[in-house]
């Protein structure tokens, strides 16, 4: 075994064997770190964005087209960005678990904790609005995302077939409210005192609303309840009943 | 040279760096455990056990500034001797021919599994558990040998072979397990 030694050492003499540079070794370290937190980043922009676009919807429309509460949730979950989340966390639980020391946490503890950061770092940045600004920007610039890819709060409210219609009021008269839809579309929207109105709702001109109802013709809505674009209208304090006569402002 | 026998394994790998003749210093506090432990995870000649311990020694000279002082020196050479040793069966298709554990190693891995109360060391009997032992798939096999024969601490298990603690557990639980399934299906009753 002695001349094992001195066999290997005049092995490395001879073939001038040396050790890898300390360079080297960092440079991987390094970038498996900025990998990981290059993924971690889009797993927050990915949870912010689903945050914005499921805060923006209806939860209780299961309510209207008598659907049972679960299966209209699963309908309308950010499938796009849950995919994505999913994947990220995957792929960052393998950069961890390919760091110097990554092996000794067990698979539950890092993406316990994985998780935690994107919420935690996915929450920081919808505080300030991003998620928000992606959706929009999503939504305004590849029709297919709205179309397709996401139930937006668009999407959800220009189903005039099944009840749901939004948009911006054109006119307002004594039993009637002319819109403008998300398509550019007008339509007559018939209210009469059985016409739910949210106290936060304003009925004027310019105005977006959101409307529950049934189309009744090509280009007519008799309304059930409306909501104003934003919420659900409800104000704090109030039992969320108003009716038509005593929200509407005709202009 | 002398000064630098007393010197640790961290010290030495630092001067390493810069002069492979204090890489023999590590070399011999290594070389017989590793030896052992090659010959008992690859279960190959003597000659051919000295050619890999030496391509193994190569190897951790040539990564010696990847060594990271959080591990302890010997865990991290174990985990490359193990690396190198499961990169010659993927480049041979090797499989292990014969058990090479001696007698006193294998009667130590049989103990940790089943309860042994007769003098296993009967000549017929003692062939068949080793060439059970010989037969368990090499991750299974392997994780045995650190621990009963090795008698290395789950840490350093972990370390060795970078899994988390509760793979290493279940390894050797499942291994433990295996063997004294192969025992019975091979109608080995020598207890």
């Amino acid at each position: 075994m002695k001349n094992l030694i001195q066999d290997t050492i005049e092995k490395i003499k001879e073939q001038r064997i040396s050790p890898e540079p300390k360079w080297k070794y960092l440079v991987k370290k390094y970038f498996l770190w900025a990998l990981f937190a290059a993924v971690l980043i889009l797993a927050a922009i990915s949870f912010s964005a689903a945050y914005d676009n499921a805060n923006n919807l209806d939860w209780d429309l299961y309510r209207f087209i008598h659907q049972s509460r679960f299966l209209y949730i699963l309908s309308i979950l950010p499938y796009f960005w849950i995919i994505l989340i999913a994947i990220f966390l995957i792929a960052a639980f393998f950069e961890i678990r390919k760091t110097e020391t990554g092996y000794r946490y067990s698979w539950s503890r890092i993406l316990l904790i994985i998780a935690g950061g994107i919420a935690v770092f996915g929450g920081f940045i919808s505080l300030l609005g991003f998620g928000g600004k992606l959706n929009s920007k999503l939504v305004k610039e590849v029709p297919f995302y709205s179309q397709h890819m996401m139930v937006t709060k668009e999407s959800q409210w220009m189903q005039p077939s099944r009840g749901f219609l939004a948009g911006t009021i054109t006119y307002v008269s004594e039993n009637k409210i002319g819109i403008k839809d998300l398509n550019s579309d007008d339509w007559n929207i018939n209210i009469d005192d059985n016409t739910l109105v949210k106290p936060s709702v304003n009925i004027s001109r310019e105005e977006m609303i959101k409307i529950i109802g049934t189309k009744t013709d090509e280009n007519n809505f008799k309304a059930k309840e409306i909501r104003p674009w934003t919420g659900k209208g409800e104000r704090k304090g109030s039992n969320g009943q108003g009716n038509r006569s005593s929200r509407a402002r005709g202009n | 040279m002398d000064k630098q026998k007393s010197l640790s394994d961290t010290a030495l790998v630092e001067l390493a760096t810069k002069n492979p003749e204090s890489f023999g210093i590590l070399m011999e506090r290594y070389q017989g455990p590793l030896f052992h432990y090659i010959r008992r995870i690859a279960q190959l000649s003597k000659e051919d056990t000295e050619d890999l311990l030496q391509e193994v020694f190569i190897k951790i000279y040539q990564k010696l500034n990847e060594y990271n002082d959080e591990l302890k020196f010997s865990s991290w050479a174990y985990r490359i001797a193990h690396n190198h040793v499961i990169d010659y069966f993927r480049k041979t298709s090797a499989r292990p021919r014969t058990n090479s554990l001696e007698d006193s190693e294998w009667e130590k891995l049989i103990h940790s599994s089943v309860h042994v109360e007769k003098d296993i060391a009967d000549g017929d009997c003692a062939k068949k558990i080793k060439i059970c032992i010989g037969n368990l798939p090499v991750h299974y096999r392997e994780v045995l040998i650190l621990r009963f024969i090795e008698e290395k601490e789950y840490e350093e298990i972990m370390d060795i072979l970078k899994k988390p603690k509760g793979t290493v557990a279940t390894l050797i639980k499942r291994g433990k397990e295996m063997l004294v399934k192969r025992l019975e299906e091979e109608n080995i009753n020598c207890f």
